[in-house]
């Protein structure tokens, strides 16, 4: 494996004490995938296979709502965690889409594998406590925001803490994940500084 | 109904989901799928068959259609079909567990499955199903981010109804989906 690739993974799972064997055998479990501008990564319906940590490119999570329009849930870029976890967890149809917004690299771990990390290293544990804990307060955080903020609010929110390749994608997208109209993204865009 | 909005994403969206359930119904015992609830209806297995049939008659009209279509585009296409072809698909789609526009299934899209069927028959159908719709879904990714300049496709059922790809994307899905009314209704009443 890269030596760069190696750096987002240890970075990613900071605080696991390998021993040398230990290291090679756990970064052998990790496969990698590309994926090309607006290729679907996961197909709502399908079964996730993997749990992925993104090596560059970006990738966002979405569902179709009843009209047929794309909601999106979040996003994932380079040295964050990506895929339908629900699905690869309870290895259930997925319901929602994972897509690469630009050419994407990302590092693929299988369930069954997953699952051996933590049986086999209690460290994980650890890890997987930290690794929850944060997404949980994430998410809280960001609805907080979508209950209270308004949309000016929400939007600068959002662009003072984005990293810089998320400024980049289909304005929709992003328009969508801050729960307002492509238009009011676009005038906001083109009037407000943050 | 003018809202129509076709996406490739809602089609995979249920393309899977039909795919699913079709794999779900070979857990069933060949004595389930063969049954049919009176003489005249078609069997589990028949209406599988009658799919792929159906399926057959637009797979090369759809790849003839992919090889027209033009540069890549930004974003994957969305279609809003014009009046005659809503009305068709809407036709096609069934509303709830009830199949609107009933008729009588012309000789062309009839199954012809063996009087007594094996399990290998059964296998065999179950494995075209599942290799014709894989590469439905194949033709709507490939579709996906291609602008839609190409020649419409005559519909199987006349040539006075021409599809443009979604639409044919679309009324075949809607046709499984109504064909998947009609399995559900074959499996309780015969179960």
């Amino acid at each position: 494996m890269e030596a760069s690739n190696i750096q987002i993974l240890t970075s990613f799972f900071k605080d696991i004490l390998f021993t040398h064997e230990q290291k090679k055998a756990f970064l052998d479990l990790w496969e990698e995938c590309s994926f090309k501008q607006n290729e679907l990564i996961t197909e709502a319906g399908r079964i996730e296979k993997y749990f992925y940590v993104v090596l560059d490119g970006v990738q966002a999570i979405y569902l179709l709502n009843q009209k047929g329009e794309k909601v999106v849930i979040g996003f994932s870029y380079a040295g964050s965690p990506s895929g339908v976890f629900d699905s690869f967890i309870h290895q259930k149809p997925a319901d929602t889409f994972l897509e690469a917004l630009k050419p994407s690299r990302m590092l693929a771990l299988s369930r069954r594998d997953y699952i051996g990390l933590f049986e086999n290293h209690p460290a994980f544990y650890r890890w997987g406590y930290q690794f929850f804990q944060e997404i949980l307060f994430g998410r809280l955080f960001r609805e907080v925001e979508l209950l209270t903020l308004s949309a000016e609010e929400r939007y600068i929110a959002f662009m003072q803490r984005c990293p810089k390749e998320l400024k980049v994608i289909p304005q929709k997208y992003l328009a969508s994940y801050l729960d307002m109209k492509p238009e009011t993204f676009s005038r906001l865009r083109a009037s407000v500084q943050y | 109904m003018a809202k129509l909005l076709l996406t490739p994403e809602n089609q995979i969206q249920r393309l899977n989901q039909l795919l699913n359930a079709v794999e779900n119904l070979k857990e069933r015992s060949l004595i389930e799928l063969t049954d049919r609830p009176h003489e005249k209806s078609w069997n589990v297995l028949e209406v599988l068959e009658h799919l792929c049939i159906s399926y057959a008659l637009y797979e090369e009209k759809i790849q003839k259609s992919l090889n027209q279509l033009g540069v890549e585009s930004e974003e994957p296409w969305e279609y809003r079909p014009g009046f005659w072809n809503r009305f068709v698909l809407e036709g096609q789609r069934p509303k709830g567990k009830k199949r609107p526009f009933k008729m009588k299934t012309l000789k062309k899209f009839e199954p012809q499955l063996p009087k007594a069927v094996t399990p290998q028959d059964a296998e065999t159908v179950f494995e075209k199903f599942k290799e014709s719709h894989i590469q439905l879904k194949k033709f709507i990714l490939a579709s996906r981010n291609r602008q839609m300049n190409h020649q419409r496709i005559p519909s199987a059922i006349g040539p006075i109804i021409k599809f443009h790809l979604p639409e044919a994307f679309e009324f075949l899905i809607c046709h499984m989906e109504r064909h998947k009314v009609q399995i559900d209704e074959i499996v309780s009443s015969t179960t």
